[in-house]
């Protein structure tokens, strides 16, 4: 590998916004057949570099060459013809058309006044299937899960032929299942020579699946390592700047706790079927599972969102029947939506807002909002729950998603919410803000009492912080676990059985 | 800093009161820049101009900013809660209409009738905000069709001709001044102070804002959407109302034209103002200094001497360097 002239070299590339320096003096190179990974936190400039790489982003800085030629893109589409494409993190699919369409959007097969659909649909079937075999290359976009649609994006980047693949966060989304598809396809990829940049959270997949990883932090290189030196520890304290801590919680015996929330035998045709679970006081109950098992729809439907055809949901002991959210949150429920930005923030309001709108109520005087005592109110949450912020009135899209996650917290805590439904709270942030989250809630229900449903893909999270694991596969429990008699395995078994 | 988006203004002032901070907050306001404009066209005017900023000029432009004003202000609530309503003028001209008819053939007392034609108005709006609201169908769509029925309605009772006279004392309403402004001056700017505080300071006022920002993100925070939705859309088909009854007093006649041209005036004067068409961003004040400016550039093209025919080309150019401007100062 080492004698053949590298595929991409990128040499002391720098690149500022401004007065922001986002990159500075970062030099990669990729060689034919390789995969090598760029692991940083949130805003280290992973993205920036790879937006460089695939010609959306001009360097400031730097020389970039390609098959030891320099090159200058201009546009994706200049990157493209030198053999780079990009499966951005980012869904940018057209909704109304189909999968197949998606794939080669743009590049139909057929003459210019002819599309011939057969051979198109062919070709993309062909794409798709080489990446996952489960997806349906006639469905329409908008009717996937957005893991299937990040699936049909790395199709849509595979279907260019690229000697170069940039995958920023693909398994951002994708369960286990789907991820492993993803490492088989990548390896497949490798194996015929050409390479792939690979971005992650997931230290696990990166020391898997790379030859090389280079470490980021704020903006600048540090370091570059094989993956039989990538221990976690070695890798975290790379991005970080510091080692990790250790965040197993202390496992919790909570079986003399009274019920808070009971599923019995819920069910909501095509989405999950004979549901039953028993949530109790101070706990965290981890609900695991494949895309598809019908997790988000059941905490969809226990919050009032969809009506459920028969079971009930009891709330202390008494049944409940919520018509909307709004009665769900009236008796201490809340959800927190697994797409924090579509769904979660309200991303024009200032951070004090997003946080108190779902309590005005309490702050409303006979002609004014009384603001100061909101403002101290958000601020004391704010200091609980350790976010960072400069002024409670910026608006919270200027916030890391960790810390905006932590402000959707506080908006509940603040609503007195005594239930907490958490789709993937975590997904998309760095490890350190993941691990403050985390020992966040371990607090929360120790000190507040608060129980928690946590919905979560990844495993690791589950058994860091959950007293007992759910296992759904197809809309059915396959089967409930204390973390301690959990094994990895063993749930995996559980939901495939 | 008069800005009805962020309750948060005041202490963000008091953490860095510097003028640098001060000026810098000032070009993040959405009107900051339909300020200047105005500002600069008042003083051209006033200097090219003789008769500009003598009191009876100034009680011309203002009675016009009025009329479409009132229209625009129940247009931004539409606008912020992130939809549309372009029945607004085809509501004004029936409200109107009802209400003259209320006024000279009913027999209404002509103090109620005011109040009875803006219930009209509500209804009006009402109906279109079921319809968005209620039934989740398209606002641009559903206000298309209500404009055809308003404005069918309108000749279908009138017959194509106006109802007159309306007489005293009810023309006062539209005719009469309080301590020299003029009353529909006098009501449009108490409605928008009004509406300032609302936006700022109710549940309601910031629902609006959550609504418009981020729906999704507000049905799971518990917010009652749809009210929302359908109080926005009843709100402005009152105030178009309120524009239109007042009008017919000023002409002392319920003319079946009345709000015709009116929509136009009323989504620029809201866009000229800052106001987002996506919903979520916009304010009170920006849109008043919509409707002001488009008065000032009516009033200005007369006195100027330009043709009429021109002034509808100057008002799309404005449009257009606002849209260019607010390009700009989002980069920054």
């Amino acid at each position: 590998m080492s004698e053949a002239p590298p595929l991409i070299d990128a040499r002391h590339i720098s690149k500022t916004f401004g007065a922001v320096h986002a990159l500075t003096d970062v030099s990669i190179t990729l060689a034919p057949g390789e995969v090598h990974s760029v692991i940083g936190e949130n805003g280290a400039g992973k993205s920036t570099l790879m937006g460089i790489l695939c010609g959306r982003i001009r360097p400031t800085q730097g020389t970039l060459l390609v098959n030891g030629a320099e090159v200058h893109f201009h546009s994706p589409q200049d990157a493209q013809a030198h053999g780079i494409a990009i499966a951005p993190q980012e869904i940018n699919l057209v909704p109304h058309l189909t999968v197949a369409e998606n794939i080669l959007l743009g590049a139909h097969r057929g003459s210019a006044a002819h599309i011939d659909w057969k051979a198109t649909l062919a070709e993309a079937t062909r794409h798709l299937h080489e990446v996952d075999d489960g997806v349906d290359p006639r469905a329409r976009v908008s009717q996937l899960s957005r893991a299937q649609q990040q699936l049909v994006q790395i199709a849509r980047a595979a279907a260019t032929r690229a000697r170069v693949i940039i995958f920023d966060e693909p398994t951002a989304t994708l369960t286990y299942r789907e991820t492993d598809k993803l490492m088989g396809y990548i390896r497949r990829m490798t194996a015929e020579g050409r390479s792939a940049f690979y971005i992650s959270h997931r230290l696990d997949e990166v020391r898997e699946l790379s030859h090389r990883i280079t470490a980021l932090r704020d903006g600048a290189p540090v370091g570059c390592i094989g993956p039989e030196e990538a221990s976690r520890e070695r890798m975290v304290t790379m991005m970080a700047g510091r080692p990790a801590r250790p965040n197993i919680a202390a496992p919790r015996d909570l079986s003399t706790r009274p019920p808070v929330l009971e599923v019995r035998n819920l069910t909501r045709e095509h989405e999950f079927q004979d549901i039953s679970f028993t949530l109790r006081k101070g706990e965290i109950l981890g609900l695991s599972g494949l895309i598809g098992s019908g997790r988000t729809e059941l905490a969809k439907c226990i919050f009032g969102l969809t009506r459920a055809q028969s079971g009930k949901v009891l709330l202390d002991g008494e049944e409940t029947r919520f018509r909307s959210p709004l009665d769900a949150i009236g008796s201490g429920l809340a959800y927190l939506p697994e797409e924090r930005k579509a769904e979660g923030i309200f991303p024009l309001l200032s951070i004090a807002e997003n946080t108190a709108l779902p309590s005005l109520d309490r702050f409303t005087g006979a002609l004014r909002m009384r603001n100061r005592e909101m403002l101290d109110e958000v601020g004391k949450l704010a200091r609980q729950l350790k976010a960072k912020f400069s002024s409670l009135g910026d608006p919270i899209s200027s916030l890391s998603g960790g810390n905006q996650q932590k402000f959707i917290i506080a908006r509940w805590l603040m609503r007195e919410a005594r239930v907490l439904i958490m789709d993937e709270p975590t997904r998309g942030i760095d490890v350190n803000a993941k691990q403050e989250i985390q020992s966040v809630l371990r607090r929360l229900t120790d000190e507040r009492g608060l129980s928690i449903v946590l919905i979560s893909s990844e495993m690791e999270e589950l058994f860091d912080v959950a007293d007992r694991i759910l296992v759904m596969h197809e809309g059915r429990v396959k089967g409930v676990k204390n973390r301690s008699e959990a094994t990895q395995e063993g749930l995996l078994e559980l939901a495939m059985s | 800093m008069m800005q009805d988006t962020d309750f948060t203004t005041a202490t963000r002032v008091r953490q860095n009161g510097s003028a640098r901070a001060l000026l810098r907050r000032f070009f993040r306001w959405e009107a900051s820049g339909i300020l200047i404009a105005l500002a600069i066209l008042f003083a051209a005017l006033a200097l090219a101009t003789d008769n500009f900023l003598s009191a009876y000029n100034m009680s011309v432009v203002a009675r016009q900013a009025a009329f479409v004003g009132l229209v625009a202000l129940g247009q931004t609530l539409v606008l912020l809660v992130g939809g549309i309503d372009l029945s607004v003028g085809a509501a004004a001209g029936l409200s109107a209409i009802v209400g003259s008819i209320a006024l000279t053939q009913w027999g209404l007392n002509p103090f109620l009738i005011i109040p009875f034609t803006m219930g009209f108005g509500f209804a009006l709006g009402a109906l279109n905000g079921m319809l968005v609201a209620g039934l989740r169908l398209n606002p641009f769509i559903v206000t298309l069709a209500t404009w055809e029925i308003f404005a069918g309605m309108t000749l279908v009772i009138t017959q194509g001709y106006p109802i007159r006279p309306l007489g005293a004392p009810f023309t006062w309403f539209g005719q009469g001044d309080l301590l020299g402004v003029p009353l529909p001056v006098a009501i449009f700017a108490l409605v928008a102070l009004v509406l300032v505080w609302v936006l700022a300071q109710t549940r309601f006022g910031r629902n609006i804002f959550a609504v418009g920002g981020n729906r999704d993100a507000a049905v799971l925070a518990g917010i009652r959407v749809r009210r929302v939705e359908f109080l926005a859309y009843g709100l402005a088909g009152m105030l178009a109302a309120l524009a239109g009854i007042l009008y017919a007093s000023r002409m002392d006649a319920g003319q079946p034209s009345v709000g015709e041209g009116w929509l136009m005036g009323a989504i620029t004067a809201a866009i000229l103002g800052g106001t987002s068409l996506r919903g979520g961003q916009g304010s009170i004040v920006g849109t008043v200094l919509g409707a002001l400016l488009l008065a000032v550039l009516a009033n200005g093209t007369v006195l100027m001497n330009v043709s009429g025919f021109w002034q509808r080309v100057i008002v799309g150019g404005v449009v257009l360097v606002a849209v260019l401007v607010d390009l700009l100062r989002r980069r920054d």
